[in-house]
């Protein structure tokens, strides 16, 4: 086989996935191809403008802080940054960013085209060719072949993309953009097991056309938390959404219509989100509730487009027109583009290794929207972990790998690869067993270790990990050994204003557990000499550590009683089909999920407990025969 | 999965012993040896036939098959029962044929576990299954048939359908921050979680009786030489089991046996009557029966009722009084018998006369020891948890919602109250199985409506 250009990873799609593993390998040293339908579109969000959000923004942070990248772009291109759930603690706050979508675009492209052994490429992928089990590059449209000892296949919603509005339906990878029908046929002629998933957008409507009055500003933070530890701080002008809600006509008429969606006229087969429903379902499905509530969202600086989120539908589009107008506030709004819904390929992610890596094909990896998550977060993060180990793999050094107890990366690829999904896939904190020790603000000391190790975090930021890790460290140390004692000036001032005894005396990292102990008082005790160079963030940080080493010590001893065998290791040469006492079908979802532990067994879905007891049974019978 | 085979009867001569055969290629197994089709076999009816050994096509022995066919059977498989006579030789021949025929000898407690894996029983009812053959007593194989039907589980559903609530609320506030979700309240949350701390706190008080039901009660007879101590033994256990005589220092060693008294298991030890001696075996015994004091759950101590209380008996008082102990007094049935009741009640505890002679008081004697020990839970009437592991599970849980109760009056951040709410849903969850995050976000979405 010929082939007209040599590279060493490819990777297919330029998409949040796809633009965080071609950086990532090009990075680790490997000559690298991104191939794109369009070069114009790369990094396009196909969804709604925005970025982060509760445990999508602890992924970004955990992107950045292992050299990624999208941390970067959103925080040069965001036009409103909100950090979500300042009333509650660190562990469950998370960054959130609108962006400006043809900004974001172009940023990252500038990126990846400054980035040294990357190289675009436009064209369409129609196979990805094999050699005796390891793959060796793809096969374009035009015929071009290119070859590389490892593919990552990021191709979004675009294998066998199927795009409904009202009954009429045609094939596409995203609105006005052509599917990938080929490649869809090529990965089911390699034996990937395929399922049908779905998505949806709402309107978009011209600014122009709607009476802002009507809508409740939902104003920017005045002080931006950036996404990115390298970023300072946000430069651009910020600007506010605008909420509103659905009323009863709405939804009297969309009941009218229901048979027009494809949702529930049963065209519709793919399985789509529960956390995302579409306007339709969330009327059906919660038809006691008289409104529901509807966030509009700016596209950008230099446009009038108005992302109507909330509104997921695909209904015919001139029902959506009607049905927008029947909101106060939309009387006149006209719809730039419809809504619709999205049937796509995913591939059973069961299928993978830990590094994302196919058992099927050597060197052929997956990441994004084909593993059957969503999201722009959860698509990036998979795109790093393989464009690391695709990078590793063709350099023949090993793989790359995050544990679910230091990273919500590692929940959410130990969650894809045990226990597969049936619907798309959204990280959310409480998949976390470790939620208390995976915080946003905490992300660089858990993880920019191994993006240093592996090349991808630079001189530069590496010594700014350094010196913050310093401070944090120097931070700690001085709140634990500062005391406030009943003789000190201090002291009645503080027992008054959180109105309890304080003891004889009290430290301050003691202190600062108090109810009613924020920031500022902590900060105000602390020696100058500390407090002139512990940032807002530093303080955060060392507190929210003090104030949650209790309860994740209390919760690991309670979940090492519960789970005492988590770690216990399945033998390799353990056969599932000759355990006694196991069902077929309990012995052919362990087959698929091939657990390495117990507790990753635990976790594989529609295992009953009383399977798992029988496999502890085996495990220890196994340990104590050998 | 393999056919497993096993003799379900205890081994021995007996009139009736039963093999089991459990799995998918039983019928084939046993066709062969009853010189028939699978197909004829698979009646659901007893069915008297003759089996051969297949080899010589000589007769083994006539034998009762029933077959059952899965998952209508205990281990959800396909599942024979052969009852033949009880003889090693038959049972021995049955079973090797069986074997040469591809099945596999069961390992202990193997059927119990198809079951467990196939769904027909839980963790806790397989437990249950044990309990109730070990059970000694009437008392403890009917709560071991209670939590064999499911009880426990009942009771522990309502206990985790309460925390899944409060978990789903307070979870639903943080992860879906920007949904139009209702508010959570946190005194509603608080009086919720107590009523599910209550449950916890009153099933786990259900050990009390419980643990007795199931592993009995270890109680001595302790007092002076002479009082009757052996005589009480005896008439509890209603056979004369200890030698009585009227020479004090009878009884030299302790001496123990199990006697079944209102449904508990009890383990009623008679020691030698304590008091100073030269005699050098007596005083022997008389270290055992301090040990057996110290081991006891409960100490009977006798008295003479005819005596006075005498400073030996003061002495010895004092002594038990660290235990759990119930004052009997003996002898009722003698003339000079004077149960000096004010001189008793200053002992400050229980007294029983009886007489040990004529039976009279030993009902309300059982009565007492069990009141003793079970304190007001009715042993024979509702579900008492007997395990030890749930016991430890229970209060551990309830431990963690009392946690949880504190930061809510504190007012803390929900993600410090979900840590002592997901621990106790887990250890609750361990007695029985186990409530996944899957489940937590499956129950938000079918409560509320999420997503923008």
């Amino acid at each position: 086989m010929t082939f007209d250009e040599f590279f060493e990873v490819i990777v297919i799609g330029a998409g949040h996935a796809g633009c965080e593993a071609a950086s990532a390998a090009a990075r680790l040293g490997a000559k690298t191809a991104l191939v794109t339908i369009n070069l114009d579109l790369i990094a396009q969000m196909s969804c709604n403008p925005a970025i982060g959000g509760i445990a999508k923004g602890h992924l970004v942070r955990e992107i950045d802080a292992l050299g990624g990248i999208m941390g970067r772009v959103i925080d040069r291109t965001g036009i409103q940054f909100r950090l979500l759930n300042r009333s509650r603690g660190p562990a469950v706050q998370s960054p959130r960013a609108q962006a400006d979508r043809a900004l974001y675009r172009r940023e990252m492209r500038r990126l990846l085209e400054g980035t040294p052994n990357l190289h675009l490429r436009q064209g369409v992928v129609v196979d990805v060719l094999v050699k005796n089990g390891a793959v060796t590059g793809v096969e374009l449209q035009d015929s071009r072949r290119i070859a590389a000892r490892a593919v990552i296949v990021a191709t979004g919603t675009f294998l066998n993309g199927l795009v409904h509005t009202g009954r009429r339906t045609y094939s596409a990878g995203r609105a006005g953009e052509p599917a990938s029908i080929e490649l869809a046929e090529a990965l089911r002629r390699h034996g990937f097991p395929v399922m049908r998933l779905k998505t949806g957008t709402p309107p978009r409507l011209d600014g122009r056309t709607i009476d802002w009055s009507r809508f409740e500003p939902q104003p920017p933070d005045e002080r931006p938390v950036p996404f990115s530890f390298s970023t300072d701080r946000i430069e651009q002008q910020q600007l506010a959404c605008y909420i509103g809600y659905t009323n009863k006509e709405v939804h009297r008429s969309i009941g009218e219509h229901i048979t027009e969606s494809p949702l529930y006229s049963g065209k519709i087969k793919g399985v789509g989100p529960r956390y995302c429903p579409s306007i339709e379902d969330k009327i059906v499905k919660f038809a006691d509730k008289d409104r529901h509530q509807l966030f509009l969202e700016p596209e950008g600086y230099e446009t009038n487009e108005v992302y109507l989120n909330g509104f997921s539908t695909s209904l015919p589009a001139e029902l959506q027109q009607e049905l927008v107008r029947m909101i106060p506030g939309l009387e006149e709004s006209q719809i730039i583009r419809p809504g619709y819904a999205i049937e796509y390929d995913a591939v059973d992610p069961r299928e993978l290794r830990p590094s994302l890596e196919t058992s099927r094909i050597r060197g052929l990896f997956h990441a994004g929207q084909i593993n059957g998550t969503t999201g722009y977060e959860e698509a990036a993060c998979q795109g790093l972990v393989a464009g690391v180990n695709a990078g590793l793999f063709a350099q023949e050094k090993g793989t790359f790998r995050l544990s679910r107890k230091e990273s919500y990366i590692g929940v959410l690829i130990d969650d894809l690869i045990t226990q597969g999904v049936d619907e798309p896939y959204r990280i959310f904190t409480s998949r976390a067993e470790n939620r208390l020790a995976l915080r946003y603000d905490n992300a660089d000391q858990r993880l920019s270790g191994y993006g240093r190790e592996l090349g991808l975090v630079g001189d530069n930021d590496w010594e700014r990990f350094n010196s913050r890790r310093d401070r944090l460290i120097e931070l700690r140390k001085v709140l634990e050994t500062t005391r406030i004692k009943r003789a000190d000036a201090a002291y009645a001032g503080l027992a008054a204003l959180i109105s309890g005894d304080l003891g004889d005396s009290i430290t301050l990292a003691q202190l600062a557990r108090r109810p009613g102990v924020g920031n500022e008082i902590v900060r105000s005790m602390l020696p100058t000499s500390v407090r002139s160079i512990a940032s807002e963030e530093d303080l955060t940080s060392t507190l929210a550590d003090s104030l949650y080493e209790g309860y994740i010590q209390a919760q690991q001893s309670t979940l090492a009683r519960v789970n005492q065998h988590d770690d216990a290791r399945i033998p390799a040469e353990l056969d599932f089909r000759r355990l006694s006492g196991l069902s077929h079908e309990m012995m052919e979802r362990l087959e698929r999920a091939r657990p390495e532990t117990f507790g990753q067994a635990r976790r594989v879905p529609g295992l009953t407990p009383a399977a798992l007891a029988t496999l502890l049974v085996h495990i220890r019978a196994h340990r104590q025969a050998a | 999965m393999s056919t497993i085979v096993a003799l379900s009867t205890p081994p021995g001569r007996s009139a009736v012993a039963v093999i089991r055969l459990s799995g998918s290629d039983s019928l084939n197994l046993l066709a062969p040896l009853v010189n028939e089709t699978a197909q004829d076999l698979s009646v659901r009816r007893p069915t008297l036939k003759t089996i051969y050994d297949p080899g010589t096509a000589e007769v083994i022995d006539r034998a009762l098959v029933t077959f059952m066919r899965a998952p209508n059977s205990f281990t959800g498989e396909d599942l024979i029962e052969i009852s033949c006579h009880g003889s090693p030789i038959v049972v021995r021949r049955i079973i090797d044929s069986l074997l040469d025929r591809g099945a596999r000898l069961a390992g202990p407690g193997e059927f119990t576990l198809r079951a467990l894996s196939n769904a027909k029983l839980d963790l806790s009812q397989a437990e249950a299954i044990r309990d109730l053959i070990d059970a000694q007593t009437d008392a403890a194989a009917r709560q071991a048939v209670r939590q064999l039907n499911g009880e426990l589980s009942l009771n522990l559903q309502s206990i985790k359908s309460g925390l899944v609530d409060a978990i789903v609320r307070l979870e639903s506030a943080l992860e879906f921050v920007e949904d139009d979700l209702p508010a959570v309240q946190s005194e509603e949350l608080a009086t919720r979680l107590k009523r599910v701390a209550s449950q916890l706190v009153d099933l786990a008080a259900t050990y009390n009786a419980g643990h007795w039901v199931r592993d009995g009660i270890k109680v001595t007879i302790a007092g002076r030489p002479n009082v009757g101590k052996s005589s009480v033994f005896n008439s509890l256990l209603r056979r004369d089991r200890a030698i009585v005589t009227s020479i004090p220092g009878t009884t030299r060693d302790t001496l123990s046996e199990t006697v079944n008294i209102s449904g508990l298991p009890v383990s009623l030890t008679d020691t030698a009557g304590i008091r100073a001696t030269p005699d050098a075996v007596e005083s022997f015994g008389i270290d055992r029966a301090h040990r057996a004091i110290a081991d006891a759950d409960l100490v009977m101590f006798v008295i003479d009722g005819t005596v006075e209380l005498d400073d030996e008996d003061r002495r010895l008082l004092s002594q038990v009084r660290d235990s759990r102990y119930l004052v009997v007094v003996n002898k009722c049935d003698l003339p000079d018998f004077k149960a000096d009741r004010e001189k008793l009640e200053r002992l400050d505890s229980e007294c029983i006369s009886i007489s040990a002679l004529r039976g009279d008081g030993l009902d309300k004697l059982g009565q007492a020891i069990v009141d003793q020990v079970a304190g007001s839970h009715e042993v024979n009437e509702g579900f008492l948890v007997t395990d030890a592991r749930h016991f430890d599970l229970l209060n551990k849980s309830s431990e963690q919602v009392q946690a949880a109760l504190k930061l809510i009056e504190s007012r803390a951040s929900e993600e410090l109250i979900l840590v002592g709410l997901h621990n106790a849903l887990a250890l609750v969850g361990s007695i029985t199985g186990e409530t996944t995050s899957e489940d937590i976000l499956s129950e938000i979405f079918s409560t509320f409506c999420i997503g923008k």
